[in-house]
């Protein structure tokens, strides 16, 4: 069969995309799929047989406290994806602006970005000891008595976490508010200045608008980057101290990994998804009122 | 609602395409006569072997000697990490038809899910090897459905490791029956500025205390729900809140935690003059490069909860429980290697601790493994003590997630989170809607 002019080019296109989309769809497309399929089953590892439930994963996750504690710990968990990024937004500012060591202060912000997840929570284990570490130590050579406990509370705990997260999102947050800023021209900026417009004025009525697509991006993959991030409250505390710092992706990984109980694991999955398309489609929605495109 | 069985198209898929290419890796020639003939053949059977065990801490010189003795029949031993993610591939190995010969379980849960998947072999076909017999009472806790699906091999051994040089400055002697009030008054009579009195495993601190009593009157009430509100379970957690935050002879949890406190280097480090562990510690205590010691240690029994108590019971039997996978071409040649292994083969292992079960494994050769050379650095009477008890035993049964609920609670308590009352009122709560859905 002879195949048209038209129709070759297609078939060479698709054969370029082919390898991607293989693996594409073999291993994310599929197994994706086949876990919401899980969801409405008991499947439990390692058996090879399970019945179909329907809803009833689902009936027991609206009455699941365990779930409904990890949702309200991975929330808090995101509150510091905004304030990263706000300070990342004051940071690059500073560094776009003739700083000394503007470079070497560039790459120490960076650095955590690039270091191994594990490495870092050691590390900030040590700080937030309570009786030894630094934090604790400045704070009663400060004359406070009583320290907050910090990963050994169960009110402090993910706190520390927010704070492990902010630090560790900052240097990307910087990076590409760096690169936003290079791109506004320098005829608006001397524009406002010739309006007569002071620093604070040019920086929240011209830069800040200017770079809000920029934001918006930070703000909808820190949003997802962070709501799957399961690996450091594995490596710090593994969900304690009692069952203080579970967030949802860890509460996921133990219903799945270390109880076999793969059903309900799916089904808390597929409540993880619909949580993450509702977080974004709200920003996408909300973006209209405060995000300018030039 | 009547519920649908689905045939799990999709999993047998994915499973029949891994065992294809697994597959390639046996020996294509031997799969006709598999089994029956391998005594006569010449045909070299290939075993492989999953343990948990480091492989430079015994078994590989294990699976060296048999393989030196047996050339027909090679075994290769695979580490897995027991922990979740090393279950995790063992499972997988299981269910993916890799080759898996032999394998190791560490707690019965996990065994008895492995048994309903099919993947541990029924060893009551074998009739050649009395298990009750040889292994003694603490066998039938490895049951699962009135089977034998696996060989428990080691004997557990749980009891308290003393400073005895610091319990001769005391001027104790070596508890042979104590409870828990007795070790805080020695803990209070050991602890110094830089030495804390006792100290437990996190995990291993409530079962020691009350799990045994539990296992005589039930961890589930009559009527189906939680019994994790005996008066001897929130007896056991005040006590050893008390020895945190009253008495302040055992270190808070919150330290173990935020610091990965490692206990049995503080013990043999002379930071803590007692520990609550078991025949683990040997392996570290046998290393003096790496811990350096330069006291005796002694070993007491497990400390019972009160005078009174009745029902207490040590956390012992056996463990190591080896199975042979059902879908194993060679099952006969993995159970010769099996009986071998558990009737002294394994012996290699006893310099960590691991002794044999078996009536006919040579247990004063264990013994001289154990201690190598440093027999001046135990005290010999009260070992052969703790060695040769025939006190009751239980074996911990509860599933993980259970574990983890009680865990999670204890722990608010100990952290000062919650009172106790709450503790068992959430505990119960906890418990009891497990229960409901299993």
């Amino acid at each position: 069969m002879k195949l048209n002019w038209m129709r070759r080019q297609q078939l060479v296109g698709y054969m370029f995309i082919a390898p991607n989309m293989i693996g594409v769809t073999a291993f994310i497309i599929l197994p994706a799929l086949f876990s919401i399929f899980l969801a409405f089953t008991n499947w439990e590892f390692p058996q090879l047989k399970a019945d179909f439930v329907g809803m009833g994963n689902f009936s027991r996750l609206v009455q699941d406290e365990v779930f409904y504690h990890s949702l309200k710990n991975t929330l808090i968990f995101l509150g510091s994806v905004p304030i990263s990024v706000g300070l990342g937004f004051l940071a690059a500012l500073v560094l776009n602006k003739s700083v000394y060591f503007k470079k070497t202060l560039r790459t120490m912000f960076f650095l955590p970005y690039i270091t191994t997840g594990v490495a870092i929570a050691f590390v900030w284990m040590l700080i937030f000891q309570p009786v030894n570490g630094p934090v604790n130590t400045l704070l009663m050579s400060l004359g406070i008595s009583n320290p907050p406990g910090w990963l050994s509370s169960t009110s402090s705990a993910i706190f520390v976490f927010d704070i492990i997260w902010i630090w560790f999102l900052l240097g990307y947050n910087i990076i590409i508010y760096l690169a936003a800023l290079q791109e506004i021209s320098s005829e608006q900026l001397e524009a406002s200045k010739m309006d007569g417009a002071r620093l604070f004025h040019t920086v929240r009525y011209v830069i800040w608008p200017l770079v809000s697509p920029t934001t918006l991006f930070l703000l909808m993959t820190g949003f997802i980057v962070s709501i799957k991030q399961m690996g450091i409250f594995q490596a710090v505390t593994n969900g304690g101290p009692g069952d203080s710092t579970t967030v949802l992706s860890l509460y996921i990984y133990k219903t799945a990994f270390r109880y076999y109980d793969m059903g309900y694991a799916s089904a808390i999955s597929v409540a993880l998804l619909v949580i993450i398309i509702l977080i974004t489609a709200i920003q996408w929605i909300a973006q209209k009122k405060w995000v300018h495109y030039s | 609602m009547k519920k649908k069985s689905v045939g799990f198209v999709v999993i047998l898929m994915l499973v029949a395409a891994l065992s294809a290419c697994s597959g390639n890796n046996n020996n294509q020639g031997t799969n006709g006569q598999a089994g029956s003939s391998a005594g006569s053949s010449d045909k070299v059977v290939n075993l492989t072997f999953w343990g948990g065990v480091p492989a430079e801490a015994g078994p590989q010189e294990i699976v060296d000697t048999w393989n030196k003795q047996n050339p027909n029949i090679q075994v290769t031993y695979v580490r897995y990490v027991n922990d979740d993610s090393g279950n995790l591939k063992l499972d997988t190995a299981l269910v993916s038809g890799q080759n898996v010969d032999i394998f190791a379980n560490y707690t019965k849960p996990l065994l008895s899910k492995r048994v309903s998947s099919g993947a541990a072999l029924d060893l009551s076909q074998f009739s050649d090897y009395n298990i009750d017999d040889k292994m003694g009472a603490g066998a039938k806790e490895w049951l699962v459905n009135d089977k034998y699906y696996a060989l428990p091999t080691k004997k557990n051994m749980h009891f308290v490791w003393l400073n005895k040089d610091a319990l001769d400055e005391a001027g104790l002697p070596v508890p042979t029956d104590w409870t828990l009030a007795d070790v805080e008054k020695y803990a209070k009579a050991l602890q110094t500025d830089s030495r804390w009195g006792y100290a437990t495993f996190p995990f291993w601190r409530d079962v020691v205390s009350f799990d045994g009593s539990l296992a005589v009157q039930g961890s589930v009430k009559e009527d189906g729900t939680s019994n994790f509100d005996a008066p001897i379970v929130g007896e056991a957690l005040q006590q050893q809140y008390d020895m945190m935050h009253t008495s302040k002879v055992s270190p808070p949890i919150s330290l173990i935690e935020t610091t990965k406190m490692n206990l049995i280097a503080e013990f043999l480090g002379n930071k803590v003059a007692m520990l609550n562990a078991g025949e683990w510690v040997f392996r570290d205590a046998n290393n003096l490069t790496d811990y350096p010691r330069d006291f005796k240690a002694a070993f007491a029994p497990l400390p019972r909860m009160t005078e009174a108590q009745d029902d207490f019971r040590y956390l012992g039997g056996l463990g190591d429980a080896i199975a042979i996978n059902a879908k194993s071409e060679y099952t006969k040649e993995a159970w010769e290697f099996l009986k071998w292994y558990a009737d002294g083969g394994m012996l290699p292992q006893a310099k960590g601790g691991r002794i044999p079960a078996s009536k006919d494994a040579d247990q004063s050769k264990a013994i001289e493994l154990l201690l190598g050379d440093l027999k001046d650095k135990y005290d010999l009477e009260s070992l052969e003590r703790v060695l040769s008890n025939e006190l009751p035993t239980f074996q911990v049964s509860l599933p993980q997630e259970v574990l983890d609920i009680r865990t999670e609670e204890f722990d608010k308590y100990y952290i000062k989170a919650q009172s106790l009352e709450e503790t068992l009122q959430n505990v119960v709560r906890r418990h009891n809607e497990y229960l409901k859905r299993n």
